[in-house]
């Protein structure tokens, strides 16, 4: 009897010891782990997310008659808020042309109302989604704010990187994003295609 | 029954006490008889970062980027911290190149090295387009924060680690480093 005890406390034992390894082991902050983006010429499926007053909203119902700029935007991380005034300035030249700019918050550290005040207290027109769960981040393999792609007419990814050179507006001298959009916008093959994206890593759940 | 009971609790202690470290705050306070700490910053472009990874010290070189605005790297520089002092007097050089704004290098950064006790060198990368020195550094590395190298005594990167360190998983890499020199 006390040996089949004995059994029973191993058995329970080693489950415990299983489930601690597994839990501890998930919750593991590991460097690079963030899905691989698509490639360039991939078509973006479209996707269902909340807007700031948690409406859901389809890419398909937002996006320009001739392109769509996503932007992964923070709240809070200071490279992001440094193109507050540019990204504002890209919706309204590109709006009247055909090309619509979504940002996207993905952070899981930021809650829909603190994205809401963010936008309403830096004047960010644009629409702006919540992506719970990063779930967007993970398929666009999004690791930064601000991170942005181009999708042409029919969703196919075109550009993926960085707005521009510098967080500092003063110094840009590369404006990456434009270049993009102003090729898409023309018929012509975009020049640079991918660039490294600079800015705070999105905090994933 | 009783050493049933009395092994089960053990290993729900054990259970606890595991989900508790994680949770752990770290305290950013330095010690208050400790060494003096750095009081400056020094700004500098990518061909003064290629010459600082190149240098010919024979020595084993950390190189960890990081930035005030980013969490991680403040959450990890305790550790750095500790390992330069560990390991310094052993062969191993260190630098922390941040990558904040020109306009925080009086301020926010030597704020946060004070707090921290930090002793090694810091610059402050100062350059219009910073995909330049990412990808002179290293062309996989996508320019996340933080992001650490371990350079061996011949110039050539021995280990790296993008995102928060595993300080035991650095450490051991130090160690080879340290070792292979001595």
């Amino acid at each position: 009897m006390m040996k089949k005890q004995n059994a029973v406390s191993l058995l329970l034992a080693a489950l415990f010891v299983i489930a601690a390894v597994a839990i501890a082991g998930s919750g593991r902050i590991v460097g690079n782990d963030v899905p691989a983006p698509p490639a360039i010429g991939a078509t973006i499926e479209d996707f269902t997310l909340p807007d700031t007053d948690s409406k859901d909203r389809t890419l398909n119902s937002i996006k320009g008659s001739k392109g769509t700029v996503l932007i992964f935007i923070s709240v809070q991380c200071p490279v992001s808020n440094a193109y507050n005034e540019r990204m504002e300035k890209l919706a309204e030249d590109y709006k009247a042309k055909g090309i619509n700019v979504i940002g996207v918050n993905a952070n899981n550290t930021e809650p829909v109302d603190a994205v809401k005040a963010h936008a309403s207290e830096k004047h960010l027109t644009f629409p702006i989604l919540k992506d719970p769960g990063n779930k967007l981040a993970d398929r666009l393999g999004a690791q930064f704010t601000p991170e942005s792609y181009v999708l042409d007419a029919n969703n196919k990814l075109v550009y993926h990187g960085r707005i521009d050179n510098s967080r500092d507006a003063s110094q840009v001298n590369s404006s990456e994003l434009r270049e993009a959009l102003d090729a898409l916008l023309a018929g012509k093959p975009v020049a640079k295609t991918t660039s490294k994206a600079f800015g705070c890593t999105i905090k994933r759940a | 029954m009783f050493r049933r009971l009395a092994f089960l609790t053990v290993c729900l202690s054990i259970l606890l006490a595991g989900f508790a470290v994680p949770a752990q705050k770290r305290s950013y306070k330095r010690s208050s008889d400790a060494a003096k700490p750095i009081a400056t910053v020094t700004p500098i472009d990518t061909e003064r970062l290629k010459s600082l990874l190149k240098r010919d010290s024979q020595r084993p070189l950390l190189v960890n980027f990081w930035a005030t605005w980013c969490d991680p790297c403040r959450d990890e520089f305790p550790d750095l911290v500790k390992i330069d002092a560990e390991f310094r007097p052993k062969g191993l050089d260190f630098i922390a190149i941040s990558l904040d704004d020109l306009k925080d290098i009086n301020t926010e950064v030597p704020k946060f090295l004070r707090a921290m006790n930090a002793q090694m060198p810091v610059y402050l990368l100062n350059v219009p387009d910073p995909e330049v020195p990412i990808t002179a550094v290293d062309a996989q590395w996508s320019g996340a924060l933080p992001a650490t190298f371990l350079y061996d005594a011949t110039g050539n990167i021995a280990y790296k680690h993008f995102g928060r360190i595993a300080p035991e998983e650095l450490r051991a890499a130090i160690e080879k480093q340290v070792g292979a020199k001595q």
